[in-house]
């Protein structure tokens, strides 16, 4: 568009040279002016001085968290009290996945600017009021591809976190569709911090992935001495995509036939019902969270923040809790070759592993069977863990039919037993 | 370094006693077994950090029994489920600031029910009978209560939240707990404990209301007193519309096109306050700040609240406007269904009834049409009807 000086008289255009279609051109051959040094110059370079920052490798569980949620393409909902960086973290993540961004800050908009805004031709009784999507979503639906961020959606008007929230949730603004590609996060304050906290309505809740962000005074301390923290972001590993989506249907497919319960359990007060919740939508966000997290190679703590993000602490924490139990070794499959398995590292997990295999021992028990199990927990007391192989030892001790020998590897427990005063004396 | 720091760890000792405390409460076996042992000559008997690595002192395994040691397992493994460090991060500065005597509160914490349970600690134990203290408390309780300059052998930043000297630091060492890994392991743990309650019966009442809490947490009143008023206010004023009784603002932009201007009206609230008197004064004034605050906080004030406070005796509502004006009558029955009428009989209706009461009333045999919400204060109060959004305050 032209300078759009309707009313200002020729006169007082001067004489620029002018070229049809009425832009100004400049003369490319003139030089920068010269900028005389004023008395803001060294302030100015102070200031250059102190933005210029460091970075080292760091992990940063709760942006990889944000990271796993925006590649998943499910909506982000960041909680968090007002000037903790809210915004820094999404401009180093969209460089971190090369895409534009685009903020939006919803206080200081109307309803009518996310239904399109009208604009007037030369009679609108004849040609009508067209309704023109925003600048920023014409840009992003070009661009193809791109992350919106709603910034201050709390402190907007009810009615135009409505309208906001029809953007987020249909991906439509006014009458342009945003592209598949274009991920969004919003951001809002918690109730029960600021003035103008705010309370989503719980189908509302219900479809965002609410992620905490909250800051690391050790981190801000560090980040003033000049040393800011910079987390490697996820990105999915193409060759990784099919095995991921089968194992992760797998697993919620599993724990939610484990656990009917928690398919859908709407919390008890306001305060929860307006955070995340399970639910079937909210499950098949954690699938894909989950499957994206597979694929990706997320930590741990950043799918714990996200899938508890989705389906609420209590059902996010026992998926975990779940998932770990699946990692663990088959236990028949053990039993089959006692030689080649790896023990967990954990030594609940070890526990959890050892009595998983006396209990597959114990239901189809062969002798070859029973002594492969001494196998195994001759495994663990090598690995330095002889009081979680302990138990796991007496339950296996019981077993024994009276014409098989005593086992070489039960002599590794006696001792213990005996000190803890499980076994009397010098029992032989 | 002395004879006993080079002295090597009795790792068969350490691991027997952690096997008796596993064997004698299996409910905590898992968390027992998630501690990874280092043997550290500085540490004065065992300590804990964030995460569940156990350091150990390898004199103070010689020359501690085994039934002893394995109260001491278990005491560190207490540090840990109850999330000592992440609840002494949240502690006000001024506590923080000495963490010995953090340590010594904690310690309070654990012991009376570990010893009420029948295990035994080395000499040297913290109790809360020591320094006069009732049992059963929280350490955030006992904390201000602790004379200052009090000592006990330090359990790690494991329990106070400060690092200590002897600990591994970063991602070195072996196997680490995170903070949602320690997380599950805490509810596992919680749902072993009620597992363990339903098939034997007997469990520390101290661990009784630790598992609840991990698997029911309770919401604090005033958040869910206030959000439930926050959320009722934003569904009574819910209602924008546009209207073209004033133009926007943004109209003069625009030759010839009339834009419409946002309207939004703001609810109207009336709280029904009882004043039979079978309640706190205390928790009456604060149920009542707290609903005028949030009101306060979402624009709504002056003229649209009511304040009613409702007596049954004598059938009369008056309208107050602070909570001085406020006297609690003596015992007599309530009647809030006379509050609620006279609140739903003003001129200009509200949209939002908020009750305050010790819910030993009748309600309204039918919904009125607007929402209500009740702060039943005190124990015991009886349920309310489905369409009563209720939060309870404990008195």
């Amino acid at each position: 568009m032209d300078g759009g000086a309707g009313g200002v008289p020729e006169g007082r255009r001067g004489r620029r040279p002018r070229r049809r279609g009425g832009a100004a051109v400049l003369s490319t051959d003139r030089t920068a002016p010269t900028v005389v040094p004023g008395p803001l110059a060294a302030a100015d370079e102070l200031n250059r001085r102190l933005r210029t920052r460091r970075t080292e490798p760091a992990a940063n569980p709760r942006l990889e968290a944000l990271a796993l949620a925006v590649t998943a393409n499910q909506p982000v909902l960041l909680w968090g009290e007002p000037g903790i960086g809210k915004s820094a973290a999404l401009e180093q993540l969209a460089a971190g996945l090369g895409l534009p961004l685009e903020t939006v800050i919803a206080s200081v908009h109307e309803p009518s600017d996310f239904a399109g805004l009208p604009v007037v031709g030369d009679d609108p009784a004849v040609t009508g009021v067209p309704m023109a999507p925003p600048d920023w979503a014409v840009r992003l639906a070009r661009a193809g591809t791109g992350l919106l961020f709603f910034d201050e959606l709390s402190s907007a008007p009810p009615a135009v976190q409505a309208a906001l929230l029809r953007v987020v949730l249909e991906r439509r603004v006014g009458s342009l569709v945003l592209p598949e590609p274009v991920r969004i996060v919003a951001a809002a304050n918690p109730p029960s911090s600021a003035a103008d906290g705010w309370h989503l309505s719980p189908p509302l809740a219900n479809r965002f992935v609410h992620l905490e962000w909250t800051h690391d005074p050790r981190t801000v301390a560090r980040g003033m001495a000049g040393t800011w923290p910079e987390a490697a972001v996820p990105v999915v590993d193409p060759g990784k995509v099919p095995g991921a989506v089968a194992r992760a249907r797998g697993a919620v497919s599993g724990f939610l036939t484990a656990r009917p319960g928690l398919v859908h359990h709407i919390p008890g007060d306001a305060e929860s019902r307006g955070r995340s919740w399970p639910s079937p939508r909210t499950w098949e966000m954690a699938l894909t969270l989950l499957a994206a997290g597979y694929a990706a190679g997320a930590g741990r703590e950043a799918l714990a923040a996200a899938l508890t993000g989705a389906v609420g602490d209590g059902a996010g924490i026992e998926l975990l809790s779940y998932l770990e139990h699946l990692d663990l070794p088959d236990p028949d499959r053990v039993l089959a070759d006692p030689d080649a398995f790896a023990l967990p590292e954990r030594g609940d997990r070890q526990l959890a592993f050892l009595i998983a295999v006396v209990a597959a021992v114990q239901s189809d028990l062969t002798r070859p069977r029973w002594e492969a199990g001494w196998a195994v927990l001759a495994k663990a007391v090598d690995a330095g863990v002889p009081d979680v192989a302990a138990r796991a030892a007496t339950d296996l001790a019981a077993m024994r039919r009276l014409d098989w020998p005593v086992p070489p590897g039960i002599d590794g427990f006696l001792d213990l037993l005996q000190m803890s005063g499980a076994l009397p004396g010098a029992g032989r | 370094m002395t004879e006993d720091a080079r002295r090597a760890l009795d790792t068969a000792k350490l691991l027997a006693a952690r096997y008796r405390a596993a064997t004698d409460r299996p409910y905590l076996a898992s968390a027992l077994y998630a501690l990874t042992v280092v043997a550290s000559a500085e540490v004065p008997t065992m300590g804990v950090d964030r995460h569940w690595r156990c350091y150990v002192s390898p004199a103070f395994v010689d020359a501690t029994p085994v039934p002893e040691l394995a109260g001491v397992w278990t005491h560190e493994a207490a540090h840990l489920l109850r999330d000592h460090h992440g609840r002494a991060d949240r502690l006000p500065a001024a506590a923080q600031r000495d963490p010995h005597r953090v340590n010594v509160a904690q310690d309070c914490e654990i012991n009376d029910d570990l010893l009420a349970d029948g295990l035994r600690l080395p000499e040297g134990r913290m109790e809360p009978r020591l320094f006069g203290l009732p049992e059963g408390g929280l350490f955030e309780a006992y904390v201000d209560l602790l004379p200052p300059h009090v000592r006990t052998p330090d359990c790690g930043s494991g329990a106070h939240g400060t690092p200590a000297p002897w600990e591994l630091t970063g991602s070195a060492g072996p196997a680490r707990l995170g903070g949602a890994e320690a997380q599950a392991l805490r509810r596992q743990t919680a749902e072993a404990m009620r597992a363990h309650r339903r098939a034997r019966g007997s469990l520390p009442a101290g661990w009784r209301r630790w598992a609840d809490e991990v698997l029911e947490p309770t919401v604090d009143w005033r958040r869910a007193l206030t959000g439930a008023v926050r959320e009722a206010a934003a569904w009574a004023g819910g209602a924008v519309d546009y209207t073209y009784r004033r133009p926007s603002r943004r109209t003069p932009a625009l030759r010839g096109v009339v834009l419409p201007s946002l309207r939004r009206p703001l609810p109207r609230v009336a709280v029904v306050v009882d004043t039979s008197g079978s309640m706190g004064d205390a928790e009456l004034a604060a149920a009542l700040g707290e609903v005028t605050g949030v009101l306060r906080e979402v624009g709504i004030r002056g003229n649209r609240v009511t304040v009613l406070a409702c007596d049954a005796d004598v059938q009369a509502v008056s309208r107050v406007t602070s909570a001085e004006q406020i006297t609690l009558g003596g015992g007599g029955g309530t009647d809030m269904r006379v509050g609620i009428a006279a609140a739903l009989a003003a001129r200009e209706r509200p949209g939002v009834v908020v009750v305050l009461t010790d819910g030993l009333t009748p309600w309204p045999d039918e919904r009125p049409p607007c929402r209500v919400i009740a702060a039943l204060i005190g124990p015991g109060a009886p349920q309310p009807p489905d369409w009563v959004e209720t939060v309870r305050v404990p008195a």
